[in-house]
């Protein structure tokens, strides 16, 4: 006999063995909750959502005072509003393409629509991280060039005891220290992030794709 | 959700519970990542049953459902990762069935089909469920084509397992 059907026969023979869950059995297990990776990325994408559009809201209003120094709170605002707008459309983006992830779908489709969703967190993550850096050169370009504002502003009165041209290099330094250390967090937990939860997504659609051309 | 709909879940996904325990068979090597996966299918199945219209027929559905959770929803918890003897999956083969070199065959291929990787185990399942390759590719969403390419090639290797 052949070596498959010897597999087919045994598999078929095995029907018998399988438990019979009961009624109340099956009834408890539809009243458990389910953890699934779509649940974990939509939890981990609300998240990120909530936190790159609650950062500003985390700056206190004392530290915003030093930007009327360089009249920039005009330009700030402007950019705010646009800014909460395109947010609003990353999270109308997020939403839709969530609820269009359907288990009943092809197994190549169901893939496809759960790694879309996740990335447009992942754009929208790039998108924040972006606007960081594109704000900062903008303000830092400003402050820089009218060193004196600066130092008035961020060391009144010469509280630290630093000649100006060595505070301008401590505060450029510290700036790019801080860039460093964030974008080196934010590598991490999306290694993290992809590592756990998106590996085996990624791989298994990978396969099909390949298959596919 | 109403108690109708869910009594009527229960009683037809009791009838055809057989289909699950099969997915999990395949995809698990243990009775504890057996378990866990057949919990979170079931729920999978009762969230969409809802919208289930019945144009398909349930055990179809069930298929689909039960295989799209196995490859792309489940998150194996660290307690199943660690591997296990395949010999204690195989208890319930009784030695009069088989002669010994069948079963050892038996043996081997079982292990080979858990070593293959998540698609993989998807084809050979519906295989061994007597799919045609019209259901397989309409499950996976590949072309009927692919799909018997690479059944032919996951049928040779599991044969060259056995006849190196």
């Amino acid at each position: 006999m052949d070596e498959l059907d010897l597999l087919k026969k045994d598999w078929k023979k095995q029907d018998a063995s399988y438990p019979e869950l009961s009624y109340n059995e099956i009834y408890k297990l539809i009243h458990k909750k389910s953890s699934s990776i779509v649940k974990w990325i939509f939890i981990i994408c609300i998240v990120e959502l909530l936190f790159w559009s609650g950062l500003n809201l985390l700056v206190p209003e004392k530290y915003l005072e030093i930007y009327d120094k360089f009249n920039l709170r005009t330009f700030l605002y402007v950019t705010q509003v646009i800014h909460y707008s395109i947010v609003f459309i990353f999270i109308y983006l997020f939403y839709k393409n969530y609820k269009a992830i359907s288990v009943t779908e092809t197994t190549n489709l169901l893939m496809q629509k759960i790694i879309k969703t996740r990335k447009t967190v992942n754009y929208y993550v790039y998108y924040n991280i972006a606007l960081y850096v594109l704000l900062s050169v903008i303000v830092n370009f400003i402050m820089f060039s009218n060193p004196e504002t600066m130092i008035e502003a961020l060391n009144p009165n010469n509280k630290i005891n630093v000649s100006g041209a060595k505070f301008l290099n401590i505060m450029l330094i510290a700036q790019i220290i801080a860039l460093v250390v964030i974008i080196g967090l934010l590598w991490i937990y999306y290694r993290i992030i992809y590592g756990i939860l998106l590996k085996r997504l990624n791989r298994n659609y990978k396969e099909l794709e390949t298959l596919e051309f | 959700m109403n108690k109708e709909l869910e009594h009527k879940f229960i009683s037809e996904f009791q009838e055809h519970q057989k289909i699950i325990h099969k997915v999990c068979r395949i995809y698990t090597n243990n009775q504890e990542a057996h378990n866990d996966l057949f919990q979170e299918i079931t729920i999978q199945l009762w969230k969409a049953y809802p919208k289930f219209r019945g144009d398909s027929k349930l055990s179809t559905w069930m298929y689909r459902i039960g295989l799209n959770t196995a490859i792309t929803l489940y998150r194996k918890s660290k307690r199943t990762i660690k591997t296990q003897d395949f010999d204690t999956v195989l208890h319930r083969i009784k030695s009069t069935d088989y002669d010994n070199t069948e079963e050892e065959q038996l043996k081997l291929m079982y292990k080979a089909i858990h070593q293959l990787s998540d698609i993989d185990k998807g084809l050979i399942f519906l295989y061994l469920e007597d799919k045609n390759y019209k259901e397989i590719s309409e499950t996976l969403g590949i072309s009927e084509v692919n799909a018997r390419v690479k059944m032919n090639r996951i049928k040779t290797r599991l044969k060259t397992i056995l006849n190196p």
